[in-house]
């Protein structure tokens, strides 16, 4: 499976992205500068928007790099149904060129934060999840901009139609107000769009890939990514 | 005159404005031979009056179009007739000046002749009846002849006219010392310029400070036609190519919406009061966006701002945004 991965200038995320791919059988990762633009990645089987500081956060996180040309070919494989995931910095790119609802904020704390959560995963069966219903992962976060934001009838549909596919929790699962890092609404990590093919997640499953990072949850999520792709 | 029927819509004190046949989102302007002044006090007819002043207002809407303001033409008809776009005339007249000459001297003592370091716009509420009074733009807003926006639409156009036609009279040796102005609303709620730019609507001197306008009539100084001729026959000769674009600057405002938490305001409000300043309720940090452009602010303009607001400059979801001409 070709996997686009795509790097803006200032992504800094996208070989840590590579080298947990390499990991997954049959995935076969190729790094896209943005400036190939779109024809870059329709031959992909999938994308992956890593993290990182496209275009130095200006303006707004991810705001430069979603009027990017390459995302018109983003924007045409989702359509598609092919499976894309985007990653803290991507998964602001993917709110900002409308793929997924809603915007991320400043954390409520006014300060970058990094350090291992605990998500409870959904109790559906979702592409990205497959494996993981139910269950809480542990996964880093690194960012400032992590504050998921919507309009209370997005929030309503995203529980309804359950899309809010990770929570931030306590270690058991538990997700109170407490446990939010940094503001999101519904403690909010991670959500897809309504075809469920969207995967915008702001904790980093790449630096959750091996037992000697402490944890190789995240990679159950890229499998399925990979499988997902096999598969539209 | 064609044998199609128009109707009379108003009859003006130098224009009538006719219905026009072919479509009922245009009107037909046609120029009279009439010459007033004083508000209708002083009057006179003068042969092919009309006809210049609808050649010299021809010329210069279809310039001033050409570098991209938005006007009422729409095309010339044959005679003194120009049919034009059909538009709600906005009850506020706008002047603006070059050069201190006629009320402005009167008003404030100034002397005429006197240059501006700037263009002084100036807005006149139209009311024959309380002679045209001077309006301030706050006072326009809260008899609702205009919002806030619409001013600050109509002053950057005006201020663009008047660079345009300057400097196209620069290269004749003719000096714009002022000029009158209407705007009209089209039913899309757009504001194009309207009405006429001509002798009858403006100052000009030549290179003696010699009047080519209506001052000739007003003071009873010179032949009005013979120098309505001369100033059409520089401006023809003024090559509108040559004029440089005018360097518009706009102001995007982008804020968080109210009820959206404000980090940023936030540490900035603990650290303005840790420095000791008293009383800070609140802080609220948004983003300001100064856009330099080679042309002029349009509806046109207006709706691409719109759409890169929305798409770019801010996030609908959570901030606001407001241009500021």
């Amino acid at each position: 499976m070709s996997i686009a991965v795509i790097r803006f200038p200032g992504t800094n995320n996208e070989h840590d992205v590579i080298r947990a791919l390499r990991q997954v059988p049959g995935a076969e990762p190729f790094l896209v500068p943005s400036r190939l633009g779109a024809r870059a990645v329709l031959d992909a089987d999938g994308v992956i928007l890593p993290g990182g500081f496209s275009y130095g956060d200006y303006l707004r996180a991810g705001a430069i790099a979603a009027v990017e040309e390459v995302m018109d070919g983003v924007k045409e494989l989702a359509e598609g149904g092919r499976p894309i995931l985007g990653i803290c910095n991507g998964f602001q790119v993917l709110t900002e060129v409308g793929l997924l609802p809603g915007v991320l904020l400043p954390n409520k704390t006014s300060r970058f934060i990094c350090k291992w959560v605990h998500l409870r995963v959904c109790d559906e069966n979702t592409l990205f999840t497959e494996g993981l219903a139910g269950l809480t992962i542990r996964i880093p976060i690194a960012h400032a901009e992590g504050c998921y934001h919507c309009s209370d009838d997005e929030l309503t549909l995203l529980e309804q139609e359950d899309r809010i596919i990770f929570r931030y929790s306590d270690e058991h699962g538990v997700v109170t107000p407490e446990v939010n890092p940094n503001g999101s609404l519904d403690n909010i990590a991670g959500i897809v769009n309504r075809r469920g093919n969207v995967l915008g997640m702001m904790p980093h499953p790449e630096r959750a890939a091996r037992p000697a990072l402490s944890s190789a949850d995240g990679m159950t999520i890229l499998e399925n990514f990979v499988r997902g792709a096999r598969a539209p | 005159m064609t044998g199609e029927h128009s109707d009379l819509i108003r009859e003006g004190k130098v224009k009538r404005v006719l219905s026009d046949p072919a479509s009922p989102d245009t009107i037909i302007i046609e120029f009279t031979d009439a010459v007033t002044a004083g508000d209708g006090a002083k009057r006179a007819e003068m042969l092919g009056k009309g006809k210049l002043a609808c050649e010299t207002s021809l010329l210069l809407l279809r310039y001033l179009q050409q570098r991209g303001i938005a006007t009422h033409l729409v095309e010339k008809l044959d005679g003194p007739r120009l049919r034009c776009r059909r538009v709600e005339i906005l009850p506020v007249e706008v002047v603006c000046r070059n050069i201190a000459a006629g009320s402005v001297c009167r008003r404030y003592g100034i002397e005429q002749g006197t240059v501006f370091k700037r263009p002084v716009v100036e807005f006149f509420l139209k009311d024959d009846a309380l002679g045209d009074p001077l309006v301030t733009p706050e006072v326009a807003v809260q008899m609702g002849l205009a919002t806030e926006d619409e001013l600050a639409f109509i002053r950057s156009v005006t201020l663009s006219v008047n660079y345009y036609v300057r400097e196209l009279m620069r290269q004749v040796k003719l000096t714009l010392v002022d000029f009158k102005l209407e705007f009209g609303r089209t039913p899309e709620g757009e504001l194009l310029v309207a009405d006429e730019i001509s002798g009858d609507t403006m100052r000009v001197w030549d290179e003696t400070s010699t009047s080519l306008d209506k001052d000739l009539f007003r003071k009873s100084t010179g032949d009005l036609v013979s120098a309505y001729v001369e100033l059409l026959e520089r401006l023809v000769s003024a090559d509108t190519k040559a004029v440089g674009p005018r360097t518009e600057r706009i102001v995007v405002e982008v804020m968080p919406k109210r009820g959206v938490k404000n980090p940023p305001g936030e540490v900035t409000m603990k650290a303005l009061r840790r420095l000791g300043m008293k009383g800070v309720q609140d802080v609220r940090v948004g983003k300001l966006f100064v856009i330099s452009l080679d042309r002029p602010v349009s509806p046109a303009l207006m709706r691409e701002l719109e759409a890169m607001n929305l798409k770019l400059l801010s996030n609908p979801v959570a901030e606001t945004h407001h241009v500021r001409l």
